[in-house]
């Protein structure tokens, strides 16, 4: 658990951070997230002290971090920033095996490690482990970093803007990638962005900040529903809530069982593709209901316009 | 890359002149028909050559140790108010003519070749500081930021990332800098040092072309030698 309280930063004259409470569970993915200059990475940053604190205390498991060697913390703690960081001098395969080697693993185990991660984040090892990183896309790259970040199996996970230089399909595949990794292996991650949707696909609880303050905190359902003021509702997308607010409700939710009598459906979804995925199907099929069929293609239900909209007049 | 005729080929030259110049006494006696002595007799041209190289490769030791030392102190944040005044004092250096120098180190150090090291060391300073500030200054933030943030010590950053990115540039400025100096030693034969340029200044002084020649043909090789070593190994 990281436990953030009345902590601020200041630099000379100016305030970077101000102020801020926050706690975030073990397990759980906490996006910050806001316009740039807000304070968001400098509120990363000082989980590792990469940056210090000015005022307030930080906590890692009911610790204070300034109790730590700061070399011994930052080993014990993941980092992944965006293009990477890698060293442009090392292969991919001592890229990843750095933290380990630092923590004076055995080499086989370190070996070994590295194996792992790169099966985890789909890097063929045959393939990847002798390339240097400007060998590697953008994505493979990044892939690389996440790995190096979880080598010494650190319990938290500190990530700025990870995918923010990379293409809208590669940024896509890696959120999809990290959510699966993570239900695997339950890290407390602190991810930032200046994405909101990136926020509302990752977060379990995504904290808004301005100026150096949070603004509102929660769950993504909760600042969609209930933004705190005219900043959170632009951040999310104003009047194209609903199709975000749609990109996070699964099918599944929503469909009712499937009746024997009903004619076959022009387009089908599955039980875990998201609502505004249904959405679109209809608009572009021009129909007001889907199948929805499991993987093998089963039908287990069926999905009305009319679940969707209360048909008030 | 052009290509270059690897260094063991250069060394073997330089050996071979250096040697077997005596042999070539017919040639130099064409060159300066109206001389008695055609081959620079007071000192065998190997040991000239064991001296030159000894005085350079003193001064480009400290040259290196002092210089890369400076480069790396002032790119720390402990060192940072010191990088203008270090990047000024390696350009003054250079601009300083090595014979002035030696002028005012005689005084100080007498003659001899502790003199011509002084004046070595200063001159060949500036290519090793700019070249290794260079090198360390463009080595990427994000690299030297992600290093620290999975916790490498500032010690292990230095060697392990930002010395090794860096290699590359500052191996290029000691090339410059060896290279500079192995032509600039000649003029420590004007204040008492044996070196290749004894044959030089004995040439000019007695109007003896044929020594001037030995000299600078030795020169030249073992500058051509050391350069391609550098490129082959650097």
């Amino acid at each position: 658990m990281i436990e953030l309280d009345g902590v601020s930063r200041f630099f000379g004259a100016e305030v970077a951070v101000d102020n801020i409470s926050l706690t975030i569970p073990d397990g759980s993915l906490c996006v910050l997230v806001g316009t740039s200059g807000c304070g968001k990475s400098t509120t990363l940053r000082m989980i590792n002290r990469l940056i210090e604190h000015s005022a307030g205390e930080i906590r890692i498991d009911g610790h204070q971090i300034r109790r730590f060697n700061e070399e011994k913390l930052r080993r014990r703690i993941g980092y992944a920033i965006q293009n990477t960081g890698l060293f442009p001098h090392w292969t991919v395969a001592r890229n990843i095996g750095v933290v380990p080697r630092l923590l004076k693993w055995d080499h086989a185990a370190v070996d070994q490690r590295v194996r792992e991660l790169m099966a985890l984040l789909g890097l063929e090892f045959d393939e990847f482990a002798n390339k240097y990183p400007h060998q590697l896309s953008g994505g493979q790259a990044q892939r690389v970093g996440v790995a190096r970040a979880l080598a010494a199996d650190p319990g938290i996970l500190l990530m700025d803007e990870p995918f923010g230089a990379l293409d809208p399909i590669t940024r896509a595949n890696l959120q999809t990638e990290l959510l699966r990794i993570q239900s695997h292996i339950r890290k407390t991650i602190v991810f930032v962005t200046h994405d909101m949707d990136e926020a509302l696909r990752l977060a379990d609880h995504i904290v808004v900040m301005r100026a150096g303050r949070i603004i509102q905190q929660g769950p993504p359902t909760r600042i969609l529903a209930d933004p705190a003021d005219d900043f959170v509702e632009t951040l999310v997308g104003g009047r194209d809530r609903g199709l975000k607010r749609a990109a996070l409700t699964r099918v599944g939710e929503m469909m009712e069982p499937a009746d024997a009598g009903a004619p076959a459906a022009v387009a089908t979804v599955t039980p875990d593709d998201s609502m505004r995925l249904a959405v679109s199907l209809m608009l572009w099929h021009g129909v007001s209901r889907l199948a929805v069929v499991d993987d093998t293609g089963r039908r287990v239900g069926t999905l009305p316009l009319s679940r969707l909209v209360d048909d008030r007049p | 890359m052009r290509r270059v005729a690897p260094p063991l080929v250069w060394l073997v030259l330089l050996l071979a002149a250096a040697w077997l110049m005596p042999v070539l006494e017919p040639l130099f006696g064409a060159l300066a028909p109206d001389r008695g002595t055609v081959i620079y007799p007071r000192a065998s041209f190997l040991s000239l050559l064991g001296e030159h190289l000894a005085i350079v490769g003193v001064a480009a030791t400290m040259a290196i140790v002092i210089g890369v030392g400076a480069a790396i102190v002032v790119t720390r944040p402990a060192g940072a108010e010191f990088l203008p005044l270090v990047s000024q004092l390696a350009s003054i250096g250079q601009t300083f003519p090595p014979v002035a120098v030696l002028a005012l180190s005689v005084p100080a150090l007498g003659y001899g070749p502790k003199a011509v090291v002084v004046a070595l060391v200063l001159y060949g300073l500036l290519p090793i500081v700019r070249n290794t500030l260079a090198g360390l200054k463009a080595v990427d933030r994000g690299v030297i930021e992600s290093a620290r943030g999975i916790g490498l010590s500032p010690g292990q950053v230095l060697w392990q990332v930002e010395l090794p990115i860096a290699a590359p540039a500052i191996l290029g400025g000691i090339r410059t800098s060896v290279t500079i100096n192995i032509a600039t030693a000649a003029i420590g034969s004007t204040i008492g040092a044996n070196t290749l340029g004894d044959p030089i200044i004995s040439g000019i002084v007695n109007n003896n072309i044929a020594f001037t020649l030995q000299g600078a043909v030795l020169i030249g090789l073992l500058a051509v030698t050391v350069d391609s070593a550098f490129s082959r190994f650097g």
